[in-house]
């Protein structure tokens, strides 16, 4: 592994450089993907453009809209204050990325462009309805993330964009999300399946105004369960409901067999976890409402 | 290929080094400068055993760049007793036996270290969780979680 270091000061200068080297550089934020596939020779760039002098880059804003840099960590996405209530899941996600080591470091930015069908924290911005920030050297272009990720390490991202920021709308009231994640292990585990959930009940808390449902790790990208969503929509949440919804769920999912699982027993972890992360948030729009 | 010129500040002592970009701070540490308690072992992140402290956060070593570190600062497990006195980790991993082969505890006591800075009165799950990216294959993880407790009672009796 060899190449040319460059440390940009500014975003300008960074997309700059993004554009002369085109296929044959890389952005580094962490670098916790980045490096590992550089020495698996995986990926092999003949210039790295680290991002670290770029200021302005590792903010989240929740004021309103949510506004989360490319540089957070996952460790910042942790922490935030603001994520601890309806918001949960992006806590829930980001807090079972790899050991504490990688989360200090790994970033949400890289996380999303890395597009591993596992990641942890891209379902659950899935759900949040979220929308990617691209800046290139013809300017900024917006895309839903759901658009965004084409498949396993492929993103819409073109080489000479760098990936500036994710954002989403704040919550409706009586909203809540949740994150579940099945390993063969607790911790240090790469997902087997990942489900994140986002619900909007009416006032009364029984019946279902909008859901969101995203699994991870059963297809070559990040899926929304679309048909299980719209099922969901304007029904009252029973446990019949949600058994029905995680049928559908299954329905939209391609998953493959291979050292973690077998693509039956992802099924079966869909199947299971879908009504589990749903009902998670039906009780969290509860909890919040007394 | 270019060379680097970086300063880390190491254990507290400033280093100018000259480096190829695609040196890990593990390379670094281990070959350029001797520092070898911090072991190297997975290179992906899955262990541990390389977890230095930069600027207090516990990080591995072996997929950060030198070059991310320009102007920060390191703690390796060298630098961290005090004029020749044992850190009470270290004094307590040895009084719980929790050393077996004792290729993970430099990892585990760093993780530990920076983990207490922020939490000082956590429980045994906390602990465990703490240094859920730390890996023991002597499976030694009991006496180690009851070390890292051993300390956090110890400094919360003193304070």
């Amino acid at each position: 592994m060899s190449f040319e270091y460059h440390e940009p000061t500014s975003l300008a200068e960074a997309v700059a450089l993004g554009a002369r080297f085109g296929d044959d550089g890389r952005f580094l934020a962490g670098g916790t993907d980045l490096i590992i596939q550089m020495h698996r020779g995986k990926l092999r760039p003949r210039h790295v453009v680290s991002l670290h002098r770029v200021s302005g880059l590792d903010a989240i804003d929740a004021n309103g809209a949510v506004h989360v840099g490319a540089l957070v960590t996952h460790r910042a996405l942790e922490r935030f204050p603001a994520f601890r209530g309806p918001l949960r899941a992006l806590v829930e996600g980001a807090e079972v990325v790899g050991g504490h080591q990688v989360r200090n470091v790994g970033t949400v930015g890289g996380n999303i462009v890395n597009a591993s069908p596992a990641a942890d924290v891209v379902p659950v911005l899935l759900t949040l309805d979220a929308s990617v920030t691209c800046l290139g050297p013809g300017g900024e272009r917006t895309l839903r993330l759901e658009d965004f990720l084409i498949g396993s390490g492929r993103t819409a991202r073109r080489p000479d964009e760098l990936l500036t920021g994710v954002r989403f709308a704040g919550l409706a009231p009586q909203s809540a999300t949740a994150f579940l994640k099945a390993g063969r292990r607790r911790a240090m585990e790469i997902s087997v399946v990942c489900v994140a959930g986002r619900l909007t009940l009416d006032a009364s808390g029984e019946r279902c105004l909008e859901a969101r449902i995203a699994l991870g790790a059963v297809a070559p990208r990040t899926l929304r369960a679309h048909e299980a969503e719209r099922f969901l929509e304007h029904r009252a949440l029973t446990a019949e409901t949600l058994r029905e919804a995680a049928e559908l769920a299954v329905a939209a999912c391609q998953p493959i067999s291979d050292v973690r699982a077998s693509a039956r027993y992802r099924r079966l972890l869909v199947e299971t976890l879908v009504p589990r992360v749903l009902a998670r948030c039906v009780e969290r729009v509860r909890e919040q409402a007394s | 290929m270019s060379k680097l010129a970086l300063t880390l500040t190491i254990n507290g002592e400033r280093h100018e080094i000259l480096t190829e970009p695609h040196r890990t701070l593990l390379d670094v540490l281990r070959a350029d400068l001797g520092l070898t308690g911090t072991k190297e072992n997975c290179l992906e992140a899955e262990c541990g055993v390389c977890t230095v402290l930069l600027d207090g956060a516990a990080v591995n070593a072996c997929i950060l760049l030198a070059a991310q570190c320009q102007g920060r600062a390191v703690l390796t497990i060298e630098g961290l007793a005090r004029h020749g006195d044992l850190h009470p980790l270290q004094r307590a991993f040895i009084d719980h036996g929790a050393v077996q082969c004792g290729y993970c505890i430099p990892g585990m006591i760093l993780s530990a270290q920076a983990y207490l800075q922020e939490h000082p009165s956590p429980t045994e799950d906390d602990v465990r969780a703490a240094l859920a990216g730390n890996l023991c294959r002597c499976t030694g993880y009991q006496k180690i979680a009851e070390a890292v407790l051993a300390v956090a009672r110890d400094r919360s009796a003193r304070r």
